[in-house]
């Protein structure tokens, strides 16, 4: 390799330097700029062999990118040339075909070579080449079966393939769901009770300490016997609905009581307004089905007019 | 594989085989005075180191067997460049004379490279430069 010999014009090396690192900052970068530095040392070197004491610093810069951008269009060319012949390791002749598709003149490079070199750049200090980054990688990929050779690709990355559902499956015992049941309703009557009391009035078990344990305050009915009494919703549907198969069988008493009614309209106002009792329940179950909405009816049964 | 020979020329970084202007065919020649040089190669460093020149061919996809082919490719680009510079000096010293300053002694050894000098030198190449003066 080269030896550590550098000997540059002074001012050259300044101008050349000057403008490489501003923004240099992870080791790729580096590398990379550290690489162009040295290109940029070796056209300074060039100079000062052909005679030029100073340079204008954007001329070394575009002489440095047009030293770059030569040597990469020679690799690329010659790469071009050797794998156009069907073969895959550049040699000397894809080199030199290279040249000449270039335009540089390959036989002066003999002469020039024998010219009175006396500059030798040493190479950048970084020797580490920064590793590309790995991609991300979960789990393990899978080895190659049998049957694939060994130097294809690897396989990618498990769950590219392989679906895993991300919820669990819910458990199903029967003791740890009844557990559950039986905990969460706890939590629920706790919670309920206790938003109750901050929410609403309470009453203190404690007579001086009124924060302890409050208790939700009884709200005190005028009738406390009233909701005995009345019949809930659900008993007053039931009611109907045995009622309504009575019906039947009283329409026909109703129709003759009440014919027997009005035809006897001077009969007693107190009789008629106490009715006898066979037909007490009627008129009440008449009373009580009377109902507005007309869906809710019972049938009627058409009236047979007997005639007499 | 033909080789130019010895008395063809670059102009306008367009190389024309001598065989096109003449009109008769020249024999292909081998490229073993080349390949001689090649051996010859393998003492002379090039000014580039090899690290260099090889970190930019590997980026265009060429890797290198023979170490030397690296050199020989790295020497052409060195080659490329004094060339430029010849060229660039050749004007320097154009201007300087051509207002006719002193003879008596050389014209001041300090010679600066400037682009208005680059810039006549790199279009026979065929090269355009176009830098602004002034950044905004």
């Amino acid at each position: 390799m080269a030896d550590p010999a550098v000997s540059s014009g002074g001012s050259l090396n300044a101008g050349g330097r000057g403008s490489g690192g501003k923004a240099a900052s992870s080791p790729a970068e580096n590398y990379h700029l550290a690489r162009r530095r040295t290109l940029q040392v070796v056209v300074s070197a060039l100079l000062t062999e052909c005679g030029f004491e100073s340079a204008e610093k954007a001329a070394v810069e575009t002489l440095t990118e047009m030293m770059q951008s030569y040597i990469t269009e020679i690799g690329r060319c010659a790469k071009a040339y050797c794998e156009h012949t069907a073969r895959s390791v550049p040699t000397l002749s894809d080199a030199v075909v290279t040249l000449i598709e270039m335009g540089f003149n390959a036989d002066t490079l003999p002469v020039y070579a024998k010219r009175s070199q006396r500059m030798v750049i040493t190479a950048p200090p970084v020797t580490n080449h920064p590793v590309a980054p790995k991609a991300l990688s979960a789990g393990q990929k899978r080895t190659h079966p049998a049957h694939i050779p060994g130097h294809f690709p690897e396989f990618p990355d498990p769950h590219t393939y392989i679906k895993t559902p991300t919820f669990r499956e819910p458990v199903s015992d029967y003791q740890v769901v009844r557990e559950k049941a039986a905990s969460q309703r706890r939590d629920v009557e706790r919670a309920l009770t206790r938003f109750m009391a901050k929410t609403g009035e309470t009453q203190s078990l404690f007579k001086d300490d009124v924060t302890a344990f409050p208790l939700i305050a009884a709200r005190p009915c005028t009738i406390p016997y009233l909701s005995a009494l009345l019949p809930s919703e659900l008993e007053l549907q039931t009611l109907e609905e045995t009622d309504s198969s009575e019906q039947d069988d009283q329409t026909d008493s109703e129709n003759t009581a009440g014919n027997g009614i009005t035809d006897d309209p001077g009969a007693d106002k107190e009789n008629s307004i106490l009715p006898p009792s066979g037909v007490v329940p009627s008129v009440k179950v008449s009373e009580d089905n009377v109902i507005d909405n007309p869906y809710l009816r019972p049938v009627k049964k058409p009236k047979v007019r007997r005639k007499k | 594989m033909v080789t130019p020979s010895a008395d063809t020329s670059v102009s306008n970084g367009v190389y024309v085989p001598g065989s096109i202007t003449n009109g008769d065919v020249k024999p292909a020649v081998s490229t073993t005075p080349l390949a001689d040089f090649l051996m010859q190669l393998e003492d002379y460093t090039p000014t580039i180191p090899d690290a260099v020149t090889g970190y930019y061919l590997n980026r265009a996809g060429f890797e290198a067997s023979d170490p030397r082919i690296i050199r020989l490719i790295s020497l052409a680009s060195q080659k490329f460049i004094s060339d430029i510079a010849n060229d660039a000096l050749q004007y320097c010293k154009m201007k300087g004379t051509a207002s006719g300053s002193s003879r008596s002694k050389t014209k001041d050894k300090k010679y600066t490279l400037t682009m208005e000098d680059l810039t006549p030198a790199l279009t026979e190449y065929g090269i355009n430069v176009k830098k602004p003066y002034y950044f905004t």
